[in-house]
């Protein structure tokens, strides 16, 4: 474990020293960063889990302005600069991380949705007359874009789904290059439908697990987890939730908003209250930001606690996600991801010696997980290797 | 020749008066059911293989309905509308792929409108060997036109069926039902002979000199015993009576009258010898889409108490125990209360029982499942027909088994 070895620290201590105040780029390891043309001007914090809690988050107004300073105000920054550094390579008054950070915005739209949107629109702009300069083409825009966001592993899988549809899908072999086109076009624009297809199928999947006076724990804000609860309340069914805050942006929150509109009984508990509450919970269900290749899931800090603590204690413990979130990952422990870091409100200022752990996710190994509910149907963990070996190899 | 229909009545009074029990035998029934109703329904010229599994997922409910806790039937069911659904899907593609031939042969005549016919040839091939597959990563692009593309596959071919010539149309009517009927024949053939295919695996898994343990009765287990048996294994059977059937006494009695090493054990005396065992093998009532094993009652316990030593617990199951749905809630949903008159004698708590006297409810209950619960986590290895199998391996065969389409419909419908 050599990150957690004496001279790691002081090197790292040597570093953050001399570090400018403005990018305190806390990435240990960070090779030829400033050589992509369109990497993220401020690595060391994850848009993915910036643009969550700008969507679910509950957050006060001061810890925005607290955010805002620490990212150093480079929301603006970034569409310039990357105007700018694409200037290089014919800035053709459009980029795609533009057009995915604007698709992005939207609170409804999955990220998998909004990185398929914006590589269509790649397609749209493309002046390519074949397909294999549109696959390079859209190759090269994928490309920039998970470098853009390595965080978001939705990001990720979707464009990779994407280019394994465009490169390897038989259906277009027999047509020209204008129809296969348009085919494409036509496919993406469905794809948002697809994601809301996925969620209905899942929320249907998962009705059957929900009985009538079961307690159930969410952690955090999930829309298919919200889907999942919605429509069980739909059905008449009668059952208490158990909301976590999720802390640092509070998207647990927001849940319980949208519960107590539904009229479903909730309770908010604070995060550290899990395993205090665990006796009365009858199944655990989560969302995931990403599945991997395991069959365990990455999602947002304290559900690999949660989980365990289920286990522990003899509680299923569900995942609701969507298919286009299966990433090629294969993490071995919590370290082994790319680090997501945001900022976090702690009310008091920390003296600067204290270090503090800013990680948003973490990785909850398959054997925690009972089941995955998806919109291919009810999966062990262990199928879901099976999918992305059929599909990738 | 009897009506279908009083067949079909007859069957579900029996499955309801719990006349027919124990899967192999229910789900051998079933098929040979669904046999003649197949053979005796009668066919519309359009689109049969739709009207087929509509008539046969009709019959299938009632089935279901009438023994919800026999999960054979469904299986069975199941079973029958999937191979429904690839019988067609080989006779169209073998009409498409005719009709691609037909109109390569056109395009001399007419080249603007040959382009189209084989492209949508292959995508509708593709599509309905789609639609027979489990949803996956790999269609979840593709898959939206699909839903659009079946309807029209089977009218289509139809359509130019007709076309071409109406005795051919005929024959192919007469083509699925027979195909149906063969492969049907060839489940029931399967399901009988599945006791000798999975005991033919017996010596791989029985060593010389081994202790194995089993509880209750289970003819699978019988014959896979005889069978290491007969290869000349020498080895100990522990035989838990299996209260409170006491099958497990009638089960040792057989082993015993075939030759093999046998000891009969109290259930409650499963954790005291289960250090000396090997091996556990017991059979199962269902095996359940996630791995888990419905079983007579008390094998949770000796799953448990062989987890704790580290002994292997191996559960013999037949294909037409696959069951494609996931439990939840399984001690309770897919359980069955039986007579109390297994565990007391007639009169012996007649006292207690009294509903007449005092508060006006008895004193005592008397409850008996009939069935467990076993957590796959608990189970080291599923020996089916096909060979041995990881309980996390237990979904790819339900995917091969059954259709998708069949899970969710069947679900819908009987809720």
């Amino acid at each position: 474990m050599w990150y957690r070895s004496a001279s790691f620290i002081l090197d790292r201590q040597h570093q953050q020293q001399n570090d400018t105040v403005t990018n305190p780029d806390s990435r240990p390891l960070s090779p030829s960063s400033s050589a992509m043309a369109t990497e993220n001007p401020n690595p060391s914090i994850s848009m993915y889990y910036q643009t969550r809690a700008a969507h679910h988050g509950v957050v006060t107004s001061d810890w925005l302005a607290q955010a805002q300073a620490a990212v150093g105000g480079n929301s603006d920054d970034a569409v310039s600069d990357n105007c700018v550094s694409g200037g290089d390579e014919e800035c053709k008054g459009f980029s795609v991380v533009d057009e995915f950070n604007n698709w992005r915005k939207q609170p409804d739209l999955a990220e998998a949705v909004a990185a398929i949107r914006a590589l269509a629109s790649v397609i749209r702009s493309s002046q390519a007359t074949t397909m294999m300069e549109l696959e390079i083409e859209l190759k090269k825009a994928s490309d920039s874009l998970k470098s853009w966001d390595t965080t978001s592993i939705s990001l990720t899988a979707g464009c990779d789904l994407f280019m394994r549809y465009v490169t390897r899908t038989s259906a277009l072999e027999y047509e020209d290059f204008n129809s296969a086109k348009s085919r494409l076009l036509e496919r993406a624009e469905k794809f948002g439908e697809i994601s809301y297809k996925a969620r209905r199928i899942i929320a249907m999947l998962s009705q059957d697990f929900i009985f009538d006076g079961c307690t159930i724990l969410v952690h955090g804000f999930s829309r298919v987890v919200l889907e999942v609860l919605r429509t069980a309340a739909q059905n008449k069914k009668l059952f208490r939730v158990f909301c976590t805050e999720g802390r640092p942006d509070r998207t647990g929150l927001r849940l319980s908003n949208e519960l107590a509109k539904l009229d479903v009984p909730v309770k908010l508990l604070i995060d550290s209250a899990v395993a205090y509450s665990m006796d009365e919970v009858d199944m655990v269900f989560v969302g995931a930001d990403g599945v991997v290749e395991s069959g365990g899931i990455i999602n947002m800090m304290g559900t690999y606690q949660i989980a365990l603590v289920a286990k522990s204690m003899n509680k299923p413990v569900y995942v609701a996600a969507e298919s286009y979130k299966f990433a090629r990952l294969y993490p071995l422990d919590q370290k082994d991801m790319v680090p997501a870091l945001r900022p976090i409100d702690f009310g008091v200022p920390i003296p600067s010696k204290v270090e503090v752990e800013t990680s948003a996710r973490d990785y909850t190994p398959p054997q925690y997980l009972t089941l995955l509910f998806t919109d291919l149907g009810v999966l062990t963990p262990s199928v879901v290797s099976d999918e992305l070996i059929q599909l990738y190899l | 020749m009897p009506d279908v229909q009083s067949m079909v009545n007859e069957f579900v009074i029996k499955l309801k008066k719990r006349k027919v029990e124990g899967s192999k035998s229910t789900a051998k029934l079933t098929a040979e059911l669904l046999r003649s109703f197949i053979s005796q329904q009668r066919l519309p010229h359009s689109n049969q293989a739709g009207a087929l599994i509509d008539a046969v997922k009709a019959v299938g409910e009632k089935l279901i309905a009438a023994n919800p806790v026999e999960l054979a039937v469904g299986n069975v069911v199941r079973r029958v509308l999937h191979i429904i659904r690839e019988e067609d899907l080989s006779l169209t593609t073998a009409a498409v792929g005719g009709l691609s031939l037909a109109a390569e042969s056109d395009d001399e005549n007419d080249t603007e409108q040959d382009d189209h016919p084989v492209l949508s040839a292959t995508a509708v091939a593709a599509a309905a060997r789609n639609a027979l597959r489990p949803p996956s990563l790999q269609t979840l692009l593709e898959d939206i036109p699909h839903s659009a593309v079946a309807p029209p596959t089977s009218s289509s071919g139809g359509d130019s069926e007709g076309k071409s010539k109406s005795a051919d149309k005929n024959s192919m009517t007469r083509k699925l039902k027979h195909n149906v009927i063969e492969a049907v024949n060839e489940l029931i053939q399967e399901i009988s002979t599945c006791h000798e295919q999975i005991a033919e695996q017996a010596v791989e898994h029985i060593h010389h000199n081994e202790v194995i343990l089993t509880l209750g009765s289970s003819r699978t287990v019988m014959e896979f015993l005889c069978a290491a048996k007969e290869k000349k294994r020498s080895f100990r059977v522990f035989v838990a009576e299996g209260a409170p059937r006491y099958q497990g006494h009638a089960f040792a009695k057989e082993l015993a009258g075939r030759g093999l090493q046998t000891t009969v054990i109290t259930d409650s005396a499963v954790f005291a010898m289960i250090s000396r065992v090997n091996m556990v093998i017991v059979g199962a009532h269902a095996v359940m889409a996630n791995g888990g094993v419905i079983a007579p009652v008390g094998l949770n316990m000796v799953a448990l108490a062989a987890q704790r030593h580290a002994v292997p617990f191996v559960v013999l199951a037949g294909v037409h125990k696959l069951c494609p749905l996931y439990p939840h809630n399984p001690e309770v949903l897919l359980n069955e209360l039986k007579s109390p008159s297994e565990l007391l004698d007639f009169g012996e708590f007649s006292d207690c029982l009294d509903v007449g006297s005092g508060t006006g409810s008895p004193l005592l209950h008397v409850v008996n499942p009939a069935f467990d619960y076993v957590p796959p986590n608990l189970v080291n290895l599923f020996i089916t027909d096909t060979g041995g199998h990881n309980p996390s391996y237990i979904y790819r065969l339900i995917a091969d088994y059954y259709s998708a389409d069949d899970l969710v419909v069947r679900r819908k419908s009987a809720s």
